[in-house]
């Protein structure tokens, strides 16, 4: 595989491997490497973040220089055993969602006030323009395709435990351009689409995804589920995300029975075998 | 043993440094002081820890009680005053109980102001870190910005008294330089070389909403090496997403924007320079809608240098007893 080394300043490297390209394998590849060197890692080594089909590596000059550092990666890459031979590990988690909620629409409604209003903020909602932008013939088309999948989580950035995840049925069958410019506001639980990417918002934060719904919290530091005790992120690169519908007044719900400790999130452990994804393809 | 926010300013928020490492492949950025020098160096005058937790203060404006005895440091940009007279920056203070510890806008150029208590601010540590991260909502008191009224508990310091000899204080301006490395995604495939020429040699503008999340500046139209970014997006700006270096230079379309501590910790926008680290203290004194940047291009070797040299002055032993 193609490997290429780009400095970005004085302490970090971008590693990228392959081409530009929607290639799951290249990111299994990365789940897979990033934790071999952060299971192992170098002299001078900081931390280490990764993208769809790449690795950021933080080092301290001081401890270590960009030459030893590259040395090795290289050897970390070596180690590698063929990607379709990879069982990951990873979790199936089941989340609710709720399709254009309130919360979502008035992000939008926000955004079209303060911002901008554009194609895709004409009725109040995203989810029209991402069903035009992918040529289905309605609403429920567009449902069906996201309860369906199985979303791969690639890996979590952006705001804290951010997933950003891609359909493992087919990972450009969904397709949507993002907002320009970017949205100020998208409540915590929100779901959008960007790209081919489906993510879950964590935080209150900025955000250029289409809106399509709302799901209950992802991260919190104060741990008011015990889903979190262990860890403020619900989210790991290699998990598996599925959605099954509620309504708004059920979601609403289900988060209040969240932060009083009284729902029980659905996660199953279910490693990823690599081969058996490709071979059901 | 507390600090008692009399007028909370704009932003005031709890900081230490380096912040919270190693969480970026979680989403978060690691919080900290913008001007982690100012802020290493206040710490350093009043005997903590360079990295223990402070305020880090916007605009230089805010007012607090001191309900404790010991030392306090002033640095970066702002007005100190101490029960009413002004107190210098750069410079260990003793205060008492009852005493207030103010300050106004910068008289000059520079934008933020570092406070540092001896004994450090003691709040809890959330994820390893006191830093406060706005985005996330984490760190600092409560995980937000301070509000009248709230009490900052106080470690206990040993109190040592030091200033920053004049030759060795960092120096605002109005028109800064800031020292890049190119990449990693510039020319030639995603910038044209002209495109790069002009990104070294224009005057970039400061925008008035500039945050701890990033600094953006005016909008350019670039030419690009590429008509579009494929899968991922319509625009040449866009990449498939990656995690973001701290001070990385994204383009967001036509915009600019230097990333800063609390910023998005990845994203599908090129990054095309990095702000070196020597030179990530200058971010935090950018004044937002009035300051302007011209990025100097320099190598990682060049950046090591710049390095040692900005550290220098955090040694004691190169600054003077008060």
């Amino acid at each position: 595989m193609k490997v290429s080394y780009c400095p970005a300043g004085d302490r970090y490297v971008l590693v990228e491997y392959g081409d530009a390209e929607l290639d799951l394998r290249l990111n299994f590849f990365v789940v897979r490497a990033l934790a071999g060197l952060t299971a192992d890692p170098p002299p001078g080594f900081v931390e280490a973040a990764p993208g769809f089909r790449s690795i950021l590596v933080h080092f301290d000059p001081a401890r270590t220089s960009r030459a030893a550092l590259l040395d090795h990666l290289a050897a970390v890459h070596e180690l590698q055993p063929d990607v379709s031979s990879l069982v990951l590990p990873s979790r199936r988690i089941s989340l609710p969602i709720a399709f254009d909620d309130s919360a979502t629409r008035r992000a939008v409604e926000l955004y079209a006030a303060t911002i901008r209003a554009a194609l895709y903020t004409e009725g109040g909602s995203n989810i029209d323009y991402i069903v035009a932008q992918n040529g289905l013939p309605d609403r429920e088309a567009l449902y069906d395709k996201v309860l369906g999948s199985e979303w791969w989580t690639a890996f979590t950035g952006f705001s804290p435990g951010l997933p950003f995840t891609f359909s493992l049925r087919a990972p450009t069958e969904l397709s949507v351009p993002k907002y320009n410019p970017t949205r100020a506001w998208t409540p915590e639980g929100a779901v959008g689409m960007g790209g081919p990417c489906l993510a879950v918002f964590p935080v209150e934060s900025p955000g250029s995804y289409q809106l399509i719904g709302r799901t209950v919290p992802i991260f919190d530091a104060l741990a008011h589920n015990d889903v979190f005790a262990a860890s403020p992120f619900l989210v790991r690169a290699g998990d598996r995300l599925r959605f099954f519908r509620v309504e708004e007044d059920e979601l609403t719900e289900i988060r209040r029975l969240v932060l009083e400790n009284r729902y029980r999130y659905e996660i199953a452990e279910e490693p990823f075998s690599v081969a058996g994804h490709l071979g059901r393809q | 043993m507390t600090l008692e926010i009399i007028e909370p300013g704009t932003q005031v928020t709890i900081q230490d440094h380096p912040g919270r490492v190693g969480l970026q492949a979680r989403g978060l950025f690691p919080a900290g002081p913008v001007d982690h020098l100012a802020f290493r160096l206040a710490n350093v005058l009043v005997g903590n820890d360079p990295g223990a937790a402070g305020l880090e203060i916007p605009v230089g404006r805010f007012t607090a009680r001191a309900r404790f005895a010991g030392v306090v440091a002033f640095c970066g940009a702002g007005s100190p005053s101490l029960n009413g007279a002004p107190v210098p920056l750069w410079e260990a203070l003793e205060v008492a109980p009852g005493d207030v510890l103010a300050s106004g806008a910068p008289p000059g150029a520079g934008f933020r102001l570092y406070l540092a208590v001896s004994g450090g601010i003691d709040v809890p540590p959330v994820l390893g870190a006191r830093a406060l991260h706005t985005m996330g909502g984490i760190g600092g008191l409560d995980g937000r910005a301070l509000i009248r009224g709230d009490l900052l508990p106080v470690g206990a310091g040993r109190g040592r008294k030091l200033r920053v000899p004049q030759s060795l204080r960092p120096v605002h301006h109005r028109d800064w330089e800031l020292e890049v490395v190119r990449g990693p995604q510039a020319d030639p495939q995603f910038l044209t070389a002209a495109d790069w020429r002009e990104f070294t040699s224009a005057r970039w503008r400061v925008n008035l909403n500039s945050d701890r999340l990033g600094v953006l500046l005016n909008p350019h139209d670039f030419a690009w090496a590429r008509d579009g970014a494929g899968l991922a997006g319509d625009h040449p700006s866009n990449v498939l997403d990656a995690s973001y270096p701290l001070g990385g230079v994204i383009v967001n379309g036509d915009v600019p924007t230097i990333l800063g501590p609390d910023g998005p910790s990845s994203g599908g926008f090129t990054v095309i320079a990095t702000v070196v680290h020597a030179a990530l203290w200058k971010v935090g004194q950018l004044r937002p809608g009035q300051d302007t940047v011209r990025f100097r291009e320099v190598t990682p070797e060049a950046a090591d240098a710049l390095a040692a040299h900005t550290e220098f002055v955090l040694d004691p032993a190169h600054l003077d007893e008060v």
